[in-house]
Parts: structure tokens; sequence; C-alpha cells
């Protein structure tokens, strides 16, 4: 069987058993989504404290800003349904000294743990997303232009690419710390970042957000395409950015395994 | 002559660890300067298994069995020394070295929790493209084998230790792998459970010529599975062979265990051999390997002789005394040093 | 166990807990780093601030806020909820009752065990932010730096109890970290840590104004950087210290109860 041909009917198989899975727990759901639900409402919160003070904040207005909000959500979304739950498998596996399984398996470390669970019932907030969205752009009066929302779409593979690879070089530093809630935590809390557009920040951090931590890729670079507003150079520098990052957290990743079986026992 | 599995040369691993004294000084110390400490858990080894060999790897604990089982399943790097498997350097990992190994480790096991073995099944069916009439055929024997019948049905969680230990023997072989990589399979579980554990393995390694390694502590499941035996102690090879042998060589006496019909003179015990217990239910007496002939004849002539075995010394007891031994030894090299 | 025998034990949990801490210093270096919100919402703050202030606030003023703001968020941290949560999940809650110390009491203090090193970490911001905005916000009276130590105090334990109290809540649900970040998105929101409570429209602004999040960060901050009398700051004491007292009476109640449910239960 072919690399790929093998690699996808894998996939199917992983997704299967997170659907058994998923339909094991039906309780959580509900409490998961009104959950994520509350908190993506109170995150609301100072985005209308702020503009209730001001009509512009760094060059932009409410309706633009929460344009930027909707696409942190999304991405949100995402992180939960697709890519935390696997991820933090990977946690509980080192906790556990269960890698070695993994490892032992001929198929790669990588793409096992990262199919390995999927929740696409805490997704909810891609509803969240796309209300804030409409919203938005009813108050504008205005629709997304046909190239700003193709560039969208493209921008919107980018993003998840490099939440994905900022999640595994994240999971990496599992291997050389011992409690990792705190490596979520740390994540979640520099992710957050993303929810204002990044004109906000200003000097070193700025730059921090655009090239090191590519929050401005994931989130404001989207948003100013959808307002019809994005430089071709950006959008070719999205594309070109997730693809290092993607590249980047690959090398990580296996230089984590290679230390990981060197150095246990 | 049988083929060479797997052979081991000057095998070496070393890793480094940092000391954390107890108290606050020192703890406060560590926070700048660690002092690292090289832990040599495997000193030079060198050994070969043939195709089919039951091997099993004794040795007290920290010794480096399990730090040896894993070099060879390739999940560890060997600081040096050559390591091969069926032809293959377990360290590249290759897809067709590792669909010709399994790894068992008892109290950790790989199939999901939350679900049914048989998911467990299906996925790694999936991972090593195992074709279906194959996987049929390898999932009917070993439930067959293993008494599984509807346990693979219910979820993991819900099985007893025994039941998941023997699902986890199931999914780990869903592949017919050639060699067995077994850490403590049967630890934690209870007799009856172990004796069908250790059944099976016999009787998949007799059926499929598979090759296996096994560590344990557990001396039934070595003397049962294990006719050559490799002891490693501090990361050193101590012995390697028959397990027979090994016990000859320690501890030569036999062991005299005899029921009697009423309670014996000690005098005429002591004259048979050394008394090593006596209890309700028999006395047991050592001695010598030479004078088994002549303690059985007299035991026979001058003691109420219900019942009456002889043995080898319990295993442990050899171990013990083999690894006290080799301690002695090292304490007298240190000392000469 | 007596409170003579557990005062006499305490030393040793201390040290052996800063000893944890020392030990597990990446983690506790990723905790301080995670505590970014802070720097995240100073930038944005500023941002608004650009043209003109915001209130009282200058960009100076935010700087300030801000910094004080991690400080104290690094002084009153808790995390016995997740902590009480894991040890239910696992069963491995019945140890530390076996144990006889107090399972609070050994919470609290592996708690309190992380702020040394957390001041490690705050000092330098602390002199930064001396450095960029001066001491003139600073409050003069020793005796409003005697509150400031009280405020800091209660904010921790009103953290820690209300960490305690819904890590209890796992006795009955087996895992409360659902409920905690039902918390913690209130706190992020209402005790000052993202948005100035007084920046609040004056219609809600009452009501946060009583609620317990502001005396988890808010109120320290602002006896550090508002300028507060001595009658004000000790009247918010006084607000600070009636919550510490609520949820103290509120956290025995649940864990006496959650005790005796997880006794009949096995555990």
């Amino acid at each position: 069987m072919t690399g790929v041909a093998r690699y996808w009917r894998l996939l199917r198989v992983q997704v299967r058993s997170s659907v058994l899975l998923g339909l094991q727990y039906r309780a959580d759901f509900v409490l998961d989504g009104v959950v994520s639900l509350f908190w993506t409402l109170t995150a609301l919160v100072p985005l209308f404290t702020v503009f209730h003070l001001r009509q512009t904040v760094a060059g932009w207005t409410f309706e633009e800003a929460l344009v930027v909000t909707g696409w942190f959500t999304l991405l949100e979304a995402i992180l939960e349904g697709a890519i935390n739950p696997s991820l933090t498998a990977v946690v509980e596996h080192i906790r556990k000294g269960t890698l070695d399984f993994v490892l032992l398996k001929p198929a790669d470390a990588q793409f096992l743990v990262s199919t390995a669970r999927f929740e696409p019932w805490r997704s909810t907030n891609v509803v969240t997303a796309l209300v804030l969205w409409t919203v938005a752009f009813v108050r504008m009066g205005r629709l997304p232009s046909l190239p700003g929302s193709l560039s969208a779409i493209l921008l919107l593979v980018t993003a998840t690419s490099l939440l994905y690879s900022l999640w595994i070089l994240t999971v990496s530093a599992a291997f050389y710390v011992v409690k990792i809630d705190n490596l979520t935590n740390l994540f979640n809390s520099i992710f957050d970042a993303a929810r204002w557009p990044v004109q906000v920040f200003r000097g070193v951090m700025r730059w921090v957000f655009t090239f090191i931590v590519p929050l401005a890729l994931m989130t404001t670079f989207p948003a100013e395409a959808m307002l019809g507003r994005l430089p071709l150079p950006a959008l070719a520098g999205s594309v070109v950015g997730a693809g290092v990052f993607g590249w980047l957290s690959r090398r990580v990743w296996l230089l984590s395994i290679a230390r990981y079986t060197s150095a246990s026992s | 002559m049988a083929q060479t599995m797997v052979s081991v040369q000057a095998l070496r691993k070393h890793y480094t660890v940092h000391k954390r004294p107890p108290g606050l000084r020192a703890a406060l110390g560590s926070l700048f300067r660690r002092v690292p400490t090289v832990v040599k858990a495997v000193d030079g080894i060198s050994f070969q298994i043939a195709r089919g060999e039951r091997v099993g790897f004794l040795g007290p604990n920290g010794a480096g069995k399990t730090t040896t089982l894993k070099v060879l399943a390739g999940l560890l790097h060997p600081s040096s020394g050559e390591v091969r498997v069926d032809g293959h350097v377990p360290q590249r990992r290759e897809d067709a070295f590792l669909k010709k190994i399994t790894l068992v480790m008892g109290q950790k096991q790989q199939l999901l929790w939350d679900l049914p073995p048989s998911e467990t099944f299906a996925l790694n069916r999936a991972i090593y493209e195992v074709p279906e009439p194959e996987f049929q055929r390898t999932l009917t024997e070993l439930t067959e084998l293993l008494e599984l019948g509807d346990l693979v049905n219910k979820p993991t969680r819900t099985l007893s230790l025994g039941e998941r230990m023997k699902c986890e023997l199931a999914a780990s072989l869903i592949h017919r792998p050639q060699v067995l990589f077994l850490d403590e399979p049967t630890i934690g579980l209870d007799v009856s459970m172990q004796v069908v554990i250790r059944d099976f393995i016999k009787a998949y390694n007799e059926r499929t010529g598979a090759t296996l390694i096994l560590t344990s502590h557990y001396m039934d499941d070595v003397a049962a599975l294990c006719p050559r035996v490799v002891v490693i102690d501090k990361g050193v090879l101590s012995y390697d062979g028959a397990l027979d042998e090994l016990v000859r060589r320690i501890r030569p006496e036999k062991r005299l265990v005899l029921r009697l019909d009423a309670p014996a003179d000690r005098a005429a015990l002591d004259a048979v051999g050394r008394v090593v217990s006596s209890d309700a239910a028999g006395v047991t007496l050592q001695i010598p390997q030479e004078g088994v002939n002549a303690a059985v004849s007299r035991a026979l002539a001058t003691l109420p002789v219900h019942d009456l075995t002889v043995e080898n010394a319990p295993l442990e007891e050899v171990m013990s005394e083999l690894f006290a031994q080799s301690r002695a030894a090292r304490g007298e090299v240190e000392d000469a040093a | 166990m007596s409170v003579r025998s557990t005062v006499r034990a305490l030393p040793t949990l201390f040290r052996v807990g800063f000893a944890e801490m020392v030990a597990y210093r990446a983690e506790m270096l990723v905790w301080v780093l995670a505590t970014t919100m802070p720097l995240i919402m100073l930038a944005l703050w500023s941002a608004v601030a650009h043209d003109a202030p915001v209130g009282r606030f200058d960009q100076a003023d935010f700087v300030a806020y801000f910094l004080a703001t991690f400080i104290v968020r690094q002084l009153t941290g808790a995390w016995v909820a997740w902590q009480l949560s894991f040890e239910v999940r696992t069963g491995t809650l019945a140890m530390r009752l076996l144990r006889p110390l107090h399972p609070m009491v050994s919470y609290a203090v592996e708690n309190l065990a992380a702020i040394p090193l957390r001041m490690v970490v705050a000092f330098p911001v602390a002199m930064l932010a001396l450095i960029l905005t001066g001491a003139s916000r600073l409050p003069r009276d020793p005796l409003l730096w005697a509150v400031f130590l009280l405020s800091l105090l209660g904010g921790w334990l009103i953290t820690f109890l209300a960490n305690a109290g819904i890590g209890t809540l796992a006795l009955w649900t087996g895992s409360s970290v659902k409920v905690m970040d039902v918390w913690l998105a209130l706190f992020m929101v209402f005790s000052g840590y993202l948005i100035p409570v007084e920046l609040f429209p004056p219609a809600i602004r009452g009501t946060i104004e009583v609620l317990p999040f502001r005396y988890q960060i808010g109120f320290p901050v602002e006896l550090l950087t508002r300028g507060l009398d001595l009658r004000a700051a000790l009247r918010l004491l006084l607000g600070q210290w009636i919550w510490v007292g609520l949820l103290t009476l509120g956290v025995r109640a649940l864990w006496r109860r959650g005790l005796q449910r997880f006794a009949a239960y096995g555990g």
C-alpha cells in the first residue's frame, strides 16, 4: 500500500475510534459546549469595554476588531476540537510511560499521536465565529469581497497549519519538562494575544508576534483579507511562514523523540 | 545450526542524572549548579540468541535488564556497541524491523482505555497492514489460546488486571511478530493467571517459532519458560547459559522433600541430610548432589515416608546466592583497588 | 492532628515544598511565563490611551497598573482546584487523607511554597516598574503598606479558598475543572486583571466592586497605584476579609460533607 493511501486509511481508523469514544461520553458534550461558550462570551467583555471608551484603537474600529476576534474564536474551536485532545494525550503517554508503544509502531509517531483523538463537538465556537463575523459585516453594511474571501480561505489553511505547528513545538517541550499542564497554560496564555489586531502591539512585541510566534498570520492577516486590505506580499508571507513553521516543528519533534530514546531508561 | 536472531556486542548504555541532595541550601544551590553523575545502566554486554529460542533475562532491580530490552526494541540508543535483531539495526526503527517485533510491558498497556480491546486490534491491524484473512485467522487463534471469549467487546477499563493482560498480549500479537520482548508480563497477576499466561507464551513460541526474550522477577516464569538465562547484574553479564547448569553451579545441593506418616526423630532426619524446614506438611532436607541416591535409600529405610520428591534448590535462593556472590566479588575488587 | 503538632511540622513542610518547587524549576519558569495576560492587556490599553488618557489612566498609569497586576498575580496564585480534581480522579486523595495532617493545610503549604520563587521573579518586574513609572503612585503611609501586605494575604486566601471549594466539588462530580474554568473566566474579567475595575461602565461597576474577584487582584493593585487614603483602604480591607470569612465557612462545610460522601463511596 502506498504511503499516502496507508496513512489515509490509518486516519479513518483513528477517527472511528474518536467517534466511538465520543459516543460514550455524551453528557460531557453539552457541558463542554456550555463552558466553551461562556469563556468566549466573557472574553468579549474587554473588547466591548475598550470600544465603549474609544471609537478606534490602533487604527481598528469595533467592527473590524470583531472580525479579528471572530478568527481567533474559529481557531480556538479548531484547537479544542482537532488539535488539543490528541496532543494532550501525548502528555498522558509520557507521564504513564506508554509512549514507548507509539514509538514501536511501524508508522510515523507524530501522525499517530496527532490523529489519536478528535472531539468535533467541542467546536461549537465555529458557530460563534460565524455569528461574530455576521454581526461585524452587517454593522459595516457590506460583504467581504470575492478575492478577499478566497484569500481568507487560503489563510484558514495556513492559520490551522501554524496552529498545529506551534502546538507540536509546545508538546515537544513535554519531553524535557515533567509537569505539562503548565505548558498548555503557557500556550493558551500566549495564544490569547491573537485576539487583538497585531497593530495593538508595538516594537519588539509586534515583531515577535509576526515572526517568532506568528499570531499575526493566524488572525490579523485573515481578518485583513476579509476586509479587503491585505497586501499581496503579506499573503505570500503567510504561506511561506506556515511552510517554514511546519518544517521547523517537524524537526523539533524528531529531535525530541531522538532525545527521549537516548536519555530515558 | 540455528539462525542468529539477536546479536549484541559490547553494549553500553550510560546516562547522566543530576543529584539532588536534601536540605534547603542544597536545594537553592541546585538552582544554579547541578551535580551530574553518570549512571552505567549497561556496561559491556555481549550475547547471541538463535531463532526460536526462549531466553530469560534475570537480575536484581536496576540491573539493566529492561534497558537492554529497550535497546533491542529500538526504543533506546546504545551509548556504544553493536546490536542486531534479524539483521536490522534496531535504533533505525525501520518499518520492516518494527513489524517483526513486539513489546509487552507488565503494568503498562497499549490498549485503548475507554474502548473495547477489539478496537485496539482493529487499529493495530491498520498500522501493521495485516491482510483481513490473516487477521481473522490470527484473531481466532489468539482468542482460542487465551480463552478471551467475549472480553474483547467490553471496554478495557471494565476488565480485571488479568483479563487486560490477556487482551494486551493478543493486541501485541496481531501482526504475528517473530520476536517477542516481554518485560515483567505477569507482574501483579494472581497465580492461576500467571500459569495461563505462561502456558500461552510457551504454546505461541512452539506454534510459531517466534523468538522470546523475557524479563521477570517471578522465578516460576523463568523456570517454566526459559531453558536459557542471561543474568545481568549492575549492567554486566554475570551468566549466560542453561538454567539447569546455573542451578547446578550455584546451588549444587538437592532438596529432599518428605511427607511423613508420623513425626520423625530429629537424629534420624539429621542422618539423612541437613534439615532446612519442618512443618505439618513435611520436612525438607538438603543433601549434596552426589549423595542423592544414598540419602533416598536411607530416608526410605529409616523414616516413615509417605511421599518423597527430589528437587533443585528454589530458584529464588539460587538467584540471591548468585547476586550475593557477584556483589562479594565486586566488593573484593573495590577493596583491592 | 493537633494544632501544635501541625505548627511544629510546618517548617519541614515548607522546606520540602520549597525544594519541590526548585526541583521543578522548568515548570516554575513556564508558570511565570504563562502570566502573559497583564502584558498583553498593557499593550492593548496603551494603544487605547495613545491619543488621550482613558479615565484617569494615561499610558504611564497603565504601565504601573499592569506591572503591579503581574506582581500581585504572582504573589496570590493557587492551584488547589486542579490538585484536588486530579487526586480525586486518580484516587490518590486517599493517601493525603491518611496523613495526620489536615489536607487543606498540606495543600496550603504546597501552594504557598511557590511564593518565594515567584517573588524572585516579581522583584525584577517591580524594579522595572519603578524605573519606568517612578514611585509617585506608591503609598507613602507605612500603615497603607501594612494594609497592602494584609491585602496580599487576603487575596491569596480568597484565591486559595475559591480553588479549594471548587476542588471539593470534585468529591461529588469526579472532576471540577470545568467549574474552575468558569470561575477563572469571571475572575479574569471582573478582578481587574484584564480591565481596571474603575473603567467599567458605572451601571455594572457597583456590582463588580462587591464581588470577591475584585479583592483577589484589583484591591491590592489599587493600593499600589491608585493613591487611596487610609480610611478607604481599611474599608476595602474589611470587605476583603468578610469574603475570606464567608469563603472559609463555605469551604469548611463543603469539605466536611464531601469527605462524608468520599468515605461512604470508598473513594
